[in-house]
């Protein structure tokens, strides 16, 4: 019990190592920058300052934005340039199992959507003047849409390859279709049946609601089932990571 | 003795290339084992399957007692890993670097900046500790990188072509830190293509090609081999019909294989072969384009020893490794 305990321990404090070591090495560079920082502030004004729209609303938007984007950003980016430069195998080598890894580098896209939410919110609230109904949920929204994007990110950055340039293409599609089809720009209550069926398929549209409840208190989804799915779905996001990882071990990457 | 590593019919497939065909060897404990083999034998393959980082396809590591396939965290605990490029943090300081790898490995808090300080003194880069690594010379990103491999005092070390690419100084400095370490019970796994590196490191030494082992022995054992495929190397500008049985007739040659418009001439002894050859021309009124003697080729060594005839694979230089199949991977 004791041992597993220290094991556990251990774990956490790798997991932490491995994040706390990318941030400092990885959050100012272009590529991070540029994908993750500046496209959701783009695609927000350049998707929102044209239509009428509600302040209240504004604000859930960018922030649903920021953290899908930016947390998403991380993982693409970061591990197939550490297989590059061949640092990726200190890490695996090292006496800790490969979920601690990944949840390391998915803490590195989630702090990073923390931190940009947290300056995008305070822009937005500068600008809109709004004020939060519900802060806690806000939160809640933040955390668990970091954690869920940036495991999905890694999906993508767990594909066998030393080059990142080779999934930044999937990894864009995929982030740019999920987008138009999660209730992001169009309401859910404005889409038909089939077009909500297949927002439901998206954990951004779970994101979004979360982030209308916390704003302005009107979502179509219950809270706890918008934070339960987007908890489940960053926890389901690992399994295809562990399996490319698997097969990066028997490739040779 | 006991032994560090027991490994048992390993094999490796990439796709349909055999890269590591069914080896087998023992590495004691307290020894430096070197594994010598030229270009593309197998050598980083099979180092990154005996440091979990690679699946086999086939075969079983044993190491410390452990099955890797089954148990590889405990092993992961004791073994430390220098690979063929040095992988350290460009953008994090030597010290950085250091306490990264310190952290990871679970290096208790109250010695990770004693271990660091010691190791940078050790290595010369005590001065340079607060510089980023990009400012480093490759050699000294070499020294950085054994160092993070070796701050959680592994009992096992793997090294990986360690002095490739560096200058005499750094190799010989390199070198000296892999005695020194051996020498305070580190058993080690050196793997490199130069004869002269096994000879100068190593305990034992087992010469890998093609994915196959040929032999695994000292040194001083091995070198009778390495002795027999020695050659002179020469070019004639007009060379005669039936020149190859004439020089193969000169005294000291074992065979004579032709090159390209070369001929090599294998033998024991080089330099008094030479004096043979330029004799051989001025009566034969042959003029020599070129002559040049090359040390054993790690190609011919593996000929020699599986007893197969040596010339028979096409190589470009003596010393360096052979036949340059590699496919690059990067
Ligand atoms: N990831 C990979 N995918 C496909 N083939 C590979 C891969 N890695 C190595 N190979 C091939 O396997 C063979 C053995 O390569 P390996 O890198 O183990 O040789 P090596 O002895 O370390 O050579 P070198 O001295 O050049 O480092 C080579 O033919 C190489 O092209
Ligand atoms: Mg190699």
């Amino acid at each position: 019990m004791n041992k597993l305990l220290q094991r556990v321990g251990d774990e956490a404090a790798q997991a932490w190592t491995v994040a706390s070591k990318d941030i400092r090495v990885y959050y100012l560079r272009p590529g991070m920058i540029m994908f993750g920082f500046l496209m959701p502030f783009f695609m927000f004004f350049s998707f929102s300052v044209k239509r009428e729209m509600a302040a209240a609303q504004g604000i859930a938007r960018l922030m649903a934005l920021t953290t899908f984007f930016t947390a998403a950003a991380a993982g693409p980016f970061i591990v197939p340039l550490e297989r590059r430069i061949g640092t990726y195998d200190r890490l695996l080598a090292a006496p800790m199992s490969l979920i601690t890894l990944l949840l390391g580098k998915i803490a590195v896209g989630a702090f990073f959507a923390i931190a940009v939410s947290v300056v995008s919110l305070a822009i937005g609230m500068a600008v809109f003047g709004v004020s939060i109904v519900n802060p806690a949920l806000l939160a809640g929204g933040v955390l668990l849409g970091a954690f869920a994007f940036s495991a999905l990110g890694l999906i993508f950055g767990s594909i066998p390859t030393r080059n990142p340039g080779d999934v930044q293409m999937p990894s864009t599609l995929l982030r740019w279709g999920l987008l138009f089809i999660s209730g992001v720009f169009i309401p859910l209550q404005e889409m038909g049946s089939v077009a909500r069926a297949i927002a439901y398929l998206s954990p951004l549209t779970y994101a979004q609601d979360l982030m209308n409840h916390a704003v302005s208190g009107s979502g179509l989804i219950a809270p706890w089932l918008d934070m339960a799915v987007l908890l489940a779905s960053g926890v389901l996001f690992l399994v295809p990571s562990i399996w490319m990882h698997r097969r990066a071990r028997k490739l040779g990457f | 003795m006991e032994n560090a590593i027991e490994v048992r019919e390993l094999s490796k497939y990439y796709g349909d290339l055999l890269a590591v065909d069914h080896i087998s060897f023992d590495v004691h404990k307290g020894e430096v084992f070197g594994f010598l083999g030229p270009n593309g034998a197998g050598k980083t393959t099979t180092q990154r399957m005996l440091t979990t980082l690679l699946e086999p396809s086939g075969g079983q590591i044993v190491i410390f007692g452990h099955d890797l396939a089954l148990d590889s965290y405990p092993v992961k605990r004791r073994i430390g890993l220098v690979p063929e490029e040095s992988n350290v943090y460009t953008e994090l300081t030597a010290w950085g670097n250091l306490m990264f790898t310190a952290r990871l490995y679970r290096v208790p808090r109250s010695e990770r900046g004693s271990r660091a300080r010691e190791l940078l003194e050790m290595f010369g880069l005590w001065e340079k500790r607060d510089v980023k690594a990009e400012n480093f010379s490759k050699g000294m990103r070499r020294r950085l990188s054994i160092a993070m491999a070796i701050i959680h005092r592994p009992d096992l070390l793997f090294l990986d072509e360690p002095t490739s690419g560096l200058d005499a100084q750094s190799t010989r400095a390199i070198r000296a830190l892999i005695r020194q370490l051996n020498s305070e019970g580190t058993t080690i796994f050196l793997t490199t293509h130069q004869i002269e590196e096994a000879n100068l490191l190593c305990d034992r030494v087992a010469i890998i090609n093609h994915g196959r082992l040929a032999a695994i022995d000292t040194p001083e054992k091995l070198k009778q081999a390495f002795r027999k495929v020695q050659s002179v190397e020469v070019a004639f500008e007009h060379g005669p019909e039936g020149i190859g049985k004439k020089l193969e007739a000169l005294s000291g040659v074992t065979t004579a294989a032709k090159m390209g418009d070369k001929w090599r001439l294998y033998t024991e002894d080089p330099s008094v072969l030479l004096e043979h050859v330029i004799e051989f021309a001025r009566q034969n009124d042959l003029r020599i384009v070129s002559l040049s003697t090359l040390g054993p080729s790690l190609e011919d060594v593996f000929l020699e020893i599986t007893g197969q005839k040596v010339g028979t694979v096409m190589y470009r230089t003596g010393n360096e490794g052979a036949g340059r199949r590699r496919r690059k991977r990067r």
